[in-house]
């Protein structure tokens, strides 16, 4: 079956921010996600599907349920830890990097996994069958409207988030596996809010507005009315940047290894977190793992101030101390202040 | 087994108080189980976790939220039941983590029920499984050690009581410390392996020490007058019980111990006590009865401003449990906000009583008074089993929607439509041997079928109906009243509530908000609602019962509680009765409907007319006038019972 083209993320007319948040979490999936906020018809479905053609391959160890990385031990399942252990060759395979969709209407069972029942009555043995967090290991795990998603969801989203691992003690199973993923969620304010915890567990967020600008306007129009007269056409113009764009990710993800950052922007990162009252050291660590991550997207092995300004209107907006509902925002010139001394 | 390999314990920075609760529950279960709160982000997971590594060869069992009653204490063992046809148990969490330590993230999200499971075998270092054609018990020993971030929400004296120990986490200021804590993020992210070994010496030293602690743990003795002064400490401290004096006896011989000795020095019971003590303090009924005395004290003096933050301070500290963190937040927020200075300044111009007697001008938008004490929202008496049972849940609805959170099984009263699988199973695993084979391992017959009993975690639904008339706009009034409202607001968000917002002024009462989760809209509905005009009391009662009826044919789960808030002072006419008679004759609808409901009495004027509650009365409504309220910090709603009048 021919796959249905998906609108090309570089042709997404705009909206930089967002993506710029979207192709920093694919050079570092550690830095923790994004969440994008915005009134609908901004694009922001349209950008996070675009992502899956921009992914990079994974090496995975074969026959893994949940595409354990071979190189990192650490991580792995219970069974490449004990073929591991047991000194047995781990057979590699490479894959693709995959956008796993998690529906608001999913039940838990689906999301952390379950009893195989149809295992359980052919043979009579217990056996887990994985759910949506054992698919989003290693895979970036996409929440439309995440704000209307069921209180036990996010506590279970939380619980996995908190350490990459899900735990399954239910319905007859206990079983734990790695599930390490880049959590993408997009919502819109207007429908309600999202809880402090979850949001926090975002590495960066974004806002998007619809463009005002009205020659942009009329490009998005533009391009909409093209991709939907012949979408393949339409793609093919597109190849030319989406492969520079892919080719540049690859290249970065490379570099980032080596990109380093001095120790004076490690005491402005920190006194920025203090100044701003932010909850806790995430927002400090984030800070200067994007900047990290915007250095070597920008092909340079040595994060700079203004990669770290960059950077903190990704990580800041939503990490400042406040009580529910009370209403704070980031202050810029303070921000500026400290970085510029 | 895996071998640990996360973020070392000793690479921790800072946090000395968290990683000394740790070692203490280490040494010594008879500590009793650990709790650790905190900001989010301020490494608590990252710091309990580590303590496995030095755990002297224990290991920490994660229970998740998502866990289902039969995996946490026990059931039927599938494969061995089918095999051998007899019935066998299969140990559940509690059993698996006997001896080691059970591990709860945000264990304040946990449900009640099971978190009463977990702490009542804890405490009694038994598991009794009656269930299933099951009867096991067994011995079992673990120690809990659970976090949260007290901004989710809570627990109620009685469950905090029950934690041996309490530790919350400090907020780091120090740049140079935190460019430290990014320093070793970010080495440990790039090589844990060899950040792991950098720290070894350190890990390998801790172990030493907690090894010794140990060893000589069993040989530590308590002289006389240290049990005197334990049982001193925990009087002065107004601790209920006797619970606080073991906790905190046992506490002191670890610290003792870790320390390298085998008696128990004074400085031990104060380290201890740190831990032991904060999160009970003032709970005795003696604490409570003083408390009492002194409203009642209060509740006579003219109303000064000084009096009254005075009494309002105090009340502060006895009426437990307030946790340390929940009295810095605001400590901070009074101190560090600059708005909250000037409105400080503003609101001693307003209590000028000039201004108080004169009514505001029309339609004015008075601010928040954002140092209103925080207020509890309970809902007493409800129908539900875990209100009653006074477990801190508002309301936990059994759903009869195939959605919430499976938490067991039970034989289907009619028609099994939503079918517990597991548990089916299990029911029919004994039987096979009799059943006539299908080509399966396993013959299901009808009688085996088990219906899944879900849980959704929803709060109540309260509709606050608002006068915002003239008469309510002197100034300083309206900013206590929108302050007390965002106080239950605050409430309301951290136990997942829903909210509506009503407002009646002029002539008319005008629904603002209907019901919603979002909390967020209901308080900027709430800062923008401006005050002026006469009084339609009467309007937004009815209105208020209409919403409700509503609100309440579309989620039949939950029961709308109203909160009125009001002066009472009914002066627009509409038709021919006399609006407070109006006003009367609406309240009584609304006691028909047994709608649970709540006044909220705002009248201060010299001339107390006591209208507001006389139409509680009429409503089967509690009253409570806004400064006890304040005092008190605790909005009681009680069933409304028709005909108790």
């Amino acid at each position: 079956m021919k796959r249905k083209a998906v609108y090309p993320f570089t042709a997404i007319v705009g909206q930089e921010a967002m993506k710029l948040a979207l192709i920093l979490n694919v050079i570092d999936p550690s830095l923790g996600g994004v969440l994008i906020k915005g009134e609908k018809g901004t694009a922001k479905s349209t950008a996070v599907r675009a992502l899956a053609e921009l992914l990079p391959a994974l090496t995975a160890v074969h026959g893994c349920r949940f595409r354990c990385d071979p190189a990192v031990p650490e991580h792995f399942c219970d069974d490449c830890a004990a073929l591991a252990a047991a000194g047995q060759p781990l057979p590699e395979e490479k894959m693709k990097m995959r956008v796993v969709e998690l529906p608001v209407s999913a039940t838990e069972d689906r999301v952390v996994g379950t009893l195989d029942i149809e295992h359980a009555i052919k043979h009579g043995e217990k056996k887990f069958e994985p759910g949506l967090l054992a698919e989003a290991n290693r895979n970036i795990l996409y929440v439309d409207e995440i704000n209307l998603l069921d209180d036990h969801v996010v506590d279970v989203l939380l619980d996995a988030a908190a350490m990459g691992v899900n735990t399954v003690e239910r319905e007859g199973v206990s079983y734990s596996h790695p599930a390490r993923f880049v959590l993408v969620g997009t919502m819109n304010p207007e429908e309600g809010d999202i809880r402090p915890q979850l949001l926090d567990r975002f590495g960066l967020s974004v806002t998007v507005t619809g463009e005002h600008e009205p020659s942009q306007r009329v490009e998005v129009i533009k391009r909409r009315l093209a991709y939907e007269e012949d979408p393949d056409a339409f793609c093919r113009r597109w190849e030319k940047e989406q492969t520079q764009l892919a080719e540049r990710i690859m290249a970065a993800r490379q570099l980032l290894p080596r990109t380093e950052t001095d120790d004076e922007l490690l005491l402005k990162a920190a006194e920025v977190a203090v100044a701003l009252q932010v909850d806790g050291h995430r927002a400090d660590i984030t800070l200067i793992k994007t900047a990290l991550t915007v250095a070597a997207f920008e092909g340079r092995t040595q994060a700079t101030k203004e990669d770290v300004k960059r950077a903190a209107a990704l990580v800041l907006p939503h990490r400042l101390r406040r009580l529910p509902f009370e209403e704070k925002t980031v202050d810029w010139d303070k921000v500026k202040e400290i970085l510029d001394a | 087994m895996k071998k640990f390999e996360g973020y070392p314990f000793a690479a921790v920075v800072g946090q000395e108080k968290v990683k000394k609760a740790l070692l203490l529950v280490l040494v010594n279960s008879r500590c009793g189980s650990l709790l650790i709160g905190g900001r989010r982000g301020t490494a608590k997971s990252v710091t309990a976790r580590g303590a496995e590594e030095v755990a002297q060869g224990r290991r920490f069992f994660t229970l998740p939220l998502s866990i289902t009653e039969d995996m946490l204490l026990g059931s039927l063992d599938l494969e061995r039941t089918l095999q051998k046809g007899v019935r066998a148990f299969a140990p559940g969490l509690l059993s698996r983590a006997d001896g080691n330590i059970l591990y709860v993230d945000d264990i304040n999200l946990l449900r009640r029920e099971v978190l009463a499971a977990v702490q009542t075998v804890h405490a009694a270092g038994v598991n009794t499984v009656e269930r299933e054609g099951l009867s096991h018990r067994e011995e079992i020993s673990f120690t809990l050690i659970g976090t949260m971030d007290p901004a989710e929400g809570t627990f109620p004296g009685t469950v905090l009581d029950r934690f041996g120990l309490y530790v919350e986490t400090e907020d780091m200021t120090d740049v140079k410390q935190r460019a430290e804590v990014i320093r070793r993020a970010l080495s440990f992210a790039g090589d844990p392996g060899a950040f792991r070994k950098k720290f070894a010496k350190e890990t390998a030293e801790l172990q030493r020490q907690l090894e010794r602690a140990q060893q000589l743990l069993p040989r530590v003795e308590v002289p006389e007058a240290m049990l005197e002064l334990t049982a001193q400490m925990c009087a002065r401290a107004l601790c209920a019980g006797h619970r606080a004096e073991l906790y905190l006896l046992e506490a002191g011989k670890a610290a003792a111990a870790l320390a390298g000795r085998t008696f128990v020095l004074p400085a031990d019971l104060d380290e201890a006590a740190l831990f032991v003590l904060p999160h009970r303090m003032g709970r005795s009924p003696q604490a409570q009865q003083q408390l009492q005395e002194e409203n009642d004290d209060s509740k006579e003096e003219e109303e000064k401003p000084e009096n009254r933050s005075e009494t309002q301070k105090e009340n502060e500290e006895e009426s437990a449990p307030q946790l340390p963190s929940q009295n810095k937040n605001r400590e901070a927020d009074g101190s560090k906000d600059k708005e909250d200075n000037e409105n400080e300044e503003e609101k001693e111009k307003e209590e000028d009583p000039h201004s108080q007697e004169s009514p505001a001008p029309a339609d004015e938008t008075a601010a928040p008074d954002k140092n209103f004490p925080p207020l509890q929202l309970l809902v007493a008496a409800g129908r539900s089993r875990q209100e009653r049972r006074g477990s801190g849940k508002r309301s936990l609805t059994r759903t009869s929607l195939k959605q919430g959170r499976y938490v067991r099984a039970e034989l289907p009263g009619g028609e099994a439509d939503d079918i517990a699988l597991d548990a089916t199973i299990r029911a029919a695993a004994p039987w096979q041997r009799w059943r006539e084979p299908q080509g399966c391992a396993l013959t299901v017959w009808q009688s085996d079928l088990r219906q899944k009993v879900r849980e959704q975690r929803i709060g109540n639904t309260f509709l606050f109906a608002v006068d915002a008339s003239g008469s309510m706009g002197a100034w300083e009034r309206m900013r206590a009243v929108k302050g007390a409202v965002l106080q239950l607001l605050r409430e309301a968000y951290q136990k997942r509530d829903r909210v509506g917002l009503l407002a009646f002024r002029r002539d008319r009462a005008e629904v603002l908000l209907p019901f919603t989760h979002s909390i967020e809209l209901a308080q900027k509905a709430l800062v923008r609602l401006p005050t002026g005009g006469k009084t339609p009391l009467a309007e937004g009662l009815t209105a208020a019962l209409t919403m409700i009826a509503q609100g309440n044919k579309a989620q039949k789960e939950q029961e709308p509680v109203l909160i009125l808030v009001t002066d009472g002072r009914a002066n627009a006419r509409s038709g021919a009765t006399e609006p407070v008679a109006a006003a009367l004759k609406a309240a009584e609808r609304i006691r028909r409907a047994k709608i649970k409901a709540a006044v909220i009495d705002t009248e201060r004027d010299f001339i107390k007319l006591g209208i507001a509650q006389k139409v509680a009365a009429a409503m089967g409504a509690s009253y409570h006038p806004l400064r006890k309220l304040s005092q008190e910090g605790v909005l009681r709603i009680v069933e409304n019972l028709e005909g108790e009048l």
